[in-house]
């Protein structure tokens, strides 16, 4: 491998994990960050290991001119964009690669990302390959009547397969994070959602396109993980369970993997839907020739049935779930998907295949955000002034917050202070643990009126309880 | 009156300069375009539509950008030593040390004189839709708040929040930032005049215009 | 007796200081010959009136005056346009009020009483005009109208009529019209007063012409002063007459001057360049009598007539009934017309001046007699102005080579033009800044700016790296759209919008691809090439150009234009600065003319005109909507005179002929559209709109400031404010033109489009 520099365009535990990663595989690395974010841990650590030089002050992580610009500087060959910031945006990719001094975008390629960026993009080809996915428009719509059939022609189906309360959902077909996004419960009152939507949409995104497809409850929101090369391999790394999120769809408790037979009674041969997924997602990986990780989400609703919402074209949160419960025969410990990402990026085969891999145990995410669960989900920020947890062979934990000093929360940032992977050698084993880790952390702090801290601990303590359970 | 006038200004007098640091925005190469110094001009004319002496040219990403003076004023501590290399965003680059001018003791003393309402926290501030419509039309002096009014909106982490105004009656007289500026826990938002001081201050203006030179 | 005789001297000095002084006007000052003691002496006699006896006096006033009349002859022999410029701008010319006073037996203002006026600049009278035949009066009723200059009253502002001011000559044209009685036009303007107010400069005088295209009163006008769009403005008229010490003009020399020296603004014009400019133009009534922009002109005495000037009233009354007789007897029959000119004719030759008539002519027609009027006036001004050339072979089929040249994949486009094009755009902007007149000075300015964030002049185009051609999307999404050459650069620029909105730095390849050269954050729209339209706008394969043998000249064989012509159409591969083809939107068919930057800043010559006019004809003929996409124009091209100046009425009575027919005339301004387009065949178009960040007006800011003395804010021709004002009727988005022209061609548009 000739010599490699690495800049990680991300902040907070993302950027820890991938300097370990680096540190792992031998590379060089350099790191970025913002005024607010000088106290946090990924910039002293960069200090400590690598010096002033590979420390970068920027504006914003999210202005790609200053990343290539540190890029160029610093002679970096490599970005790894992370999660978040530009970790999907094809045209930063893009940049990257047809720039006059290209640099590897660690991710799939652009075209990968840019084509499957696109959910309705995704439907379509997902439609074509026979993968299930929720019944729907596969194109923007512009027509009222086209529209009205459409909607008809879904509840009808709802009523066959005797759902209770029918509904579809009308969304801006360029729309996303909830926006635009309505409800429709009955046939009668289509016509006026519609419209309202169109205009709506017209308003806000100059596009009137809509789109309408069934409205899914209860169901449970699953991951397949693929770790692809450019070499054409393609291995899963099993599934994960991410149904318990906040109000606002942020995840707070993840659990791989997705289902536990053994632990839980489903309504539905559990083992046959989790098989059908992965067997999909890599049908769909190898149509479109993914060369990176990738997660592929699903629900699969109490019938039993899966349907693909979408692909997440680069390393998730939770991604270590999945990986500290899988084996690859001849290496030892759990695989590191950061590293394999970086290396699968930089054009270097997988050296294993599928039959490699095998699975042990169960492990558990839990994020620590200081919110208020109560009030919504609400932010709290202030100064940490202690952070404690247990040191266990079980359990990993990636923070940005320091222990041996106050720490200042950034205002402009999601307050996340800490991602904690717990293992077991089975689910009951892997939520008791979590729970014992839960007990024994302690974070103290104080905001500018000097009220105490508020953080998701107890919330989190009473969800392990329910995960895997339909 | 516990504010002594004739203090305030003897303190102006003797030191009538602001120095304003002049910091890198972003990354980029920087080459120096003034001297040790030399006196800049701050943007002109009607609309502020003429920018003001060009200090530097920031190139990044093969995009030179010229950075003008906002101010009027003499270069010192120019970092000499960083011309024609590459600098981290918020690097400081040099000091425009500018002579205060009447309006702007003025606004000093004020800051001084009113009751000052600041930023609880860290964060974005905008003035509610009703306040920024009666500016738009040029009604500040005459706005009159009391405790309980909406007056500004703080955004944080991208939730809104409306502040109450707490504090005596009076008329806002003077306001210390623009919609959406991000200002530190405890800046300044905005003064308000109380009734009875109102020729006070009246006569704080007074003097400054006659006792000023520019 | 002695006494009151010195004293008539006095006043008769005054008269010869006038002499002296008028002398000194025409000639730019006192410095020329003896004026400087001929004005001395004049003084000398004046203070010291007393001091002489009677006989001395006169002996000196007698001598004097031979000496004044000897300088006179000398001024007369060879009177050079510029100091028939300063002739005109002199304060001893008459001016409208005394025509009013001496050539109508009676007249009425209307809407005005000195300075209690909605504009003092222009006056609007009902007189009375009478004619002598046989020692027998008639009388006529007619319209007056026309500028005042007010020589010496500060309200009248020079005769430069304000939007509202050229709102009342138009109202007052429509009473005659709807009484049925001529208008008599006197043109007395320096230019329109720049100020975009509603109903604005450009957009008033668009109105006009196109409400006088078809007025159905016979229509006469006299120019004394013919300032280009100002003077059009009361100026399309069934026979145009002009003073023979008037001067009409596209420009001002000093305007004129300005732009051919580039001098920046507040700089001193040369006046050695300002006397060559005024020569050039060919701005005298000699001159423009033999272009063809006039019909007759009507001579005065050799320096010129004054306000006192009696003997050339009676000539001038003459002239305008006469006039105005032609006119009538053209509409009713050609055989009286002929007998009438004839006769006319012969008395003329007659050493001495006879203001008698031999008959007496009616001047209210008949219905039929004004169709007839309306049809003579639509082949005269489509006669006219015609200083084009013609190819006997088509100015080859540029447009289809280009098509087909850019019609190459993605990455070609990408990494192959780029060096060529970047030059050539830098060339353009040059261009727009030399051309087009100091009123776009500063509006060209900072297109120029914004040009130079895109190329930056010293450096050279940073080296592409070669893409392989294998990696494409996966789904092989419709990448053979057109992209912009600009996009062929690994740059970055800074939106203009950046302090205010937070833009963030683009993209060079990002912005002239994918975003269509506006920034994803604010939507400023950044210039694109024309072609880009001619690509992105209408059905591929659709754009058939037509009349490519029509191309631009110098007819008025104006100095170091025969060059500047020359590289325009080598850099171009084109001949005029408009492009008319055929075109389709969703396989609706159209007829389209597109005024371009390229080629001399989009202005509009003979070529132009013409062209413009034969597309517009072609929509009718064919019955298709016709839309004029303005990329940019900078206004009339001065080199061409008034042969430029002539096309605003031209075409925008072609226009109104579309329009009438039932037609769609849509406008979508550009860039920057300024001047005597948008004063007429584009500001008449019930259908205007801006696309955004344009800037649409109708001088730019420094003749505002220069004319007007007070600055404008920075944003004062965007688009926005001229929809604010009421001068467009909306604002697209360059990504949504196709789908909005669409829609406008399927909802708007009068009843005989072939698809209704």
């Amino acid at each position: 491998m000739k010599k490699e520099k690495v800049l990680i365009a991300n902040r907070g535990e993302i950027a820890i994990r991938i300097m370990k990663a680096c540190n792992e595989l031998g590379l060089d690395y350099v790191v970025v960050y913002t005024k607010e974010d000088r106290a946090s841990g990924h910039v002293k650590k960069a200090l400590k290991e690598r010096g002033s030089q590979a420390v970068y002050r920027i504006s914003s992580y999210k202005d790609p001119n200053e990343i290539f610009s540190v890029a160029d500087h610093s002679g970096a060959t490599a970005i790894h964009p992370g999660y978040g910031f530009f970790s999907e945006d094809f045209r930063f990719a893009r940049r990257a690669a047809l720039r006059n001094r290209p640099i590897t975008f660690i991710g799939p390629r652009w075209e990968v990302i840019r084509d499957l960026g696109s959910k309705i993009n995704t439907k379509r080809i997902a439609k074509s390959l026979g993968i299930p996915v929720i019944p729907g428009s596969d194109e923007p719509i512009y027509s009222e009547i086209e529209a009205e059939t459409l909607a008809e022609e879904l509840f009808l189906k709802q009523k066959e397969q005797g759902i209770d309360k029918p509904s579809i959902l009308v969304k801006a077909s360029a729309g996303g994070g909830g926006m635009g996004i309505e409800e429709v419960n009955h046939l009668d009152v289509f016509r006026q959602v519609y419209r309202r939507i169109q205009n709506y949409a017209k308003r806000q995104f100059g596009d009137e396109g809509v789109l309408i497809e069934q409205c899914m409850r209860d169901y449970h929101h699953l991951e397949v993980q693929l770790l692809c090369s450019q070499h054409k391999e393609v291995v899963h790394f099993g599934t994960r369970n991410c149904t318990i999120q906040s109000t606002g769809r942020q995840k707070r408790v993840e659990v791989a993997p997705g289902f536990d037979p053994s632990i839980w009674e489903y309504p539905f041969d559990a083992r046959k839907v989790l098989d059908d997924m992965v067997k999909y997602s890599i049908r769909l990986a190898e149509k479109v020739e993914y060369d990176n990780v990738g997660t592929w989400e699903w629900i699969v609703t109490r019938d039993g049935k899966p349907y693909l919402l979408e692909v997440n074209t680069r390393i998730q949160v939770e991604n270590e779930i999945s990986a500290c419960i899988s084996r690859i025969s001849r290496q030892r410990g759990p695989v590191n998907l950061i590293k394999e990402q970086i290396r699968s990026a930089l054009g270097e085969k997988l050296n294993f295949s599928q039959r490699h891999v095998s699975f042990e145990g169960t492990s558990i995410e839990l994020r620590i955000v200081a919110e208020d669960v109560k009030r919504g989900f609400a932010p709290w920020c202030g100064t940490i002034t202690r952070f404690e947890f247990p040191d266990e062979p079980w359990v990993r934990v990636y923070t940005h917050v320091p222990q041996d000093e106050p720490y200042e929360i950034p205002t402009e940032y999601d307050p996340n202070l800490a991602l904690v992977i717990v293992w077991g050698k089975d689910t009951q084993e892997a939520k008791e643990r979590a729970k014992d880790f839960i007990s024994e952390t302690i974070i103290d702090g104080k905001d500018s009126r000097g009220n105490g801290i508020i953080t998701n601990l107890s919330y989190l303590y009473e969800k392990v309880d329910e995960v895997l359970r339909f | 009156m516990s504010i002594n006038l004739n203090d305030l200004l003897r303190k102006y007098k003797s030191h009538p300069y602001e120095d304003h640091e002049i910091l890198a925005p972003h990354t980029g190469v920087v080459k120096f375009k003034v001297e040790e110094g030399q006196a800049v001009k701050g943007p002109s004319g009607q609309w502020l539509h003429r920018p003001g002496t060009l200090l530097y040219i920031l190139e990044r990403e093969k995009n030179p950008k010229r950075i003008t003076s906002r101010f009027d004023g003499i270069v010192t501590d120019l970092r000499v030593d960083l011309d024609g290399k590459f600098v981290e965003a918020g690097q400081p680059l040099m000091l425009i040390r500018h002579r205060l001018n009447k309006q702007e003791i003025t606004n000093r003393i004020l800051k001084e004189v009113l009751h000052i309402f600041p930023a609880p926290e860290r964060a974005r501030y905008f003035f509610t839709p009703e306040i920024s419509a009666k500016f738009e039309k040029g009604k500040t002096k005459s706005l009159s708040v009391k405790t309980g009014d909406e007056i500004v909106i703080m955004s944080l982490m991208k939730r809104d929040t409306t502040l109450n105004y707490e504090g005596p009656s009076g008329v806002l007289y003077e306001v210390y930032f623009k919609n959406g500026d991000i200002l530190e826990q405890g800046a300044p938002l905005f003064g308000v005049c109380l009734p009875e001081r109102l020729p006070f201050v009246e006569k704080v203006i007074q003097r400054i215009k006659t006792e000023w030179d520019d | 007796m002695e006494q009151k005789s010195i004293l008539d001297s006095g006043k008769y000095l005054v008269t010869l200081q006038d002499r002296v002084s008028y002398l000194a006007d025409i000639k730019g000052g006192f410095e020329w010959g003896n004026l400087k003691e001929l004005f001395e002496r004049v003084q000398e006699l004046r203070t010291n009136l007393f001091e002489y006896s009677e006989r001395e006096l006169l002996q000196q006033i007698y001598s004097l005056e031979g000496r004044i009349e000897f300088a006179e002859r000398q001024v007369a022999k060879r009177l050079r346009p510029i100091e028939i410029v300063n002739i005109v701008r002199s304060v001893q010319r008459f001016t409208l009020l005394d025509i009013l006073e001496n050539c109508y037996d009676s007249f009425t203002e209307l809407g005005g009483d000195g300075e209690f006026n909605i504009d003092p600049a222009v006056i609007a009278a009902r007189a009375t005009i009478t004619r002598r035949v046989k020692n027998r009066l008639y009388y006529h009723q007619v319209m007056v109208i026309g500028h005042e200059k007010g020589m010496g009253e500060e309200f009248r502002n020079g005769g430069c009529a304000k939007p509202w001011g050229n709102e009342k000559a138009l109202r007052y044209m429509k009473v005659a019209e709807t009484e049925g009685i001529p208008i008599h036009f006197y043109i007395f303007t320096p230019g329109a007063y720049p100020i975009e107010d509603y109903p604005g400069a450009a957009q008033q005088i668009a109105r006009n012409l196109f409400e006088m295209a078809k007025l159905r009163v016979p229509m006469i006008s006299f120019i004394s002063e013919g300032g280009s769009g100002g003077a059009e403005a009361i100026g399309l008229a069934d026979m145009r007459l002009m003073a023979s010490r008037g001067y009409y003009s596209v420009i001002s020399p000093e305007g004129a001057a300005a732009i051919e020296g580039r001098i920046k603004e507040g700089g001193k014009v040369p006046r050695k360049l300002v006397e060559h400019c005024a020569e050039q133009l060919k701005m005298t009534a000699k001159d423009n009598l033999e272009l063809g922009t006039i019909d007759r002109i009507v001579e005065e005495p050799p320096l010129g007539a004054k306000r006192s000037d009696f003997k050339f009233f009676k000539r001038l009354r003459y002239e305008m009934v006469r006039a105005t007789d032609e006119v009538v007897l053209k509409t009713k029959s050609f055989r009286a017309f002929r007998a009438y000119a004839l006769r006319r004719q012969s008395q003329d030759k007659e050493k001495v001046f006879n203001d008698e008539f031999d008959i007496h002519i009616k001047w209210t027609l008949s219905e039929s007699e004004k169709d007839r009027l309306l049809e003579i006036r639509s082949k005269k001004y489509r006669a006219m102005g015609k200083g084009f050339k013609v190819l006997k072979r088509p100015f080859s089929k540029r447009l289809t080579r280009f098509w087909e040249s850019t019609r190459h994949k993605y990455y070609d486009i990408r990494y192959g033009l780029l060096r060529k094009q970047s030059k050539n755009l830098q060339k353009i902007l040059e261009e727009v800044s030399s051309e087009g007149s100091v009123i776009f000075k500063t509006v060209t300015e900072s297109m120029r700016a914004a040009y130079d964030f895109v190329f930056p002049a010293p450096q050279k185009p940073a080296q592409t790296s070669q893409q392989d051609p294998l990696r494409r999307s996966i789904f092989m999404q419709d990448w053979e759209q057109y992209i912009s050459p600009l996009a062929n650069e690994d740059r970055t620029v800074t939106c203009p919008n950046a302090e205010k909105y937070g833009c963030k730095d683009l993209w060079v390849p990002d912005l002239y691809g994918e975003y269509s050269g506006v920034c994803p954050t604010c939507g400023h729209h950044f210039p694109l090439e024309y072609q880009w339209y001619l690509e992105n706008l209408f059905d591929k394969g659709s754009v058939r150009e037509f009349n490519t043998q029509i191309v631009s000249d110098n007819p008025l064989g104006f100095k170091g234009f025969d060059e500047k012509l020359k590289k325009a159409i080598e850099r171009t591969r084109r001949g005029s600065a408009i492009i008319t083809f055929d075109a389709e939107v969703l396989g609706i068919k159209l007829v389209v003319a597109m005024l371009y930057s390229d080629f001399r800043s989009g202005t509009v010559g003979s070529a132009e005109g013409e062209k413009f006019i034969r597309a517009c004809d072609r929509a009718r003929t064919t019955r298709r909507p016709f839309l004029a996409y303005i990329h940019t124009t900078g206004g009339i091209r001065i080199h061409e005179g008034t042969l430029g100046v002539i096309q605003m009425p031209r075409c925008t009575l072609a226009v109104r002929e579309y329009i009438d027919s039932g037609g769609l005339y849509i406008v979508v301004y550009d860039n920057n559209s300024y001047a005597g387009p948008v004063a007429s065949f584009l500001g008449c178009s019930p259908y205007q709109v801006g696309i955004r960040s344009s800037r649409i007006g109708f001088a730019g800011p420094r003749v505002i400031r220069e004319t007007t003395g007070t600055d404008v804010p920075p944003d004062y021709h965007k688009a926005r404010n001229a929809l604010k004002r009421g001068h467009i009727q909306g604002i697209w988005d360059r990504r949504e033109f196709r789908k909005n022209l669409f829609e406008a061609l399927m909802t708007m548009g009068g009843p005989n489009l072939y698809y209704k």
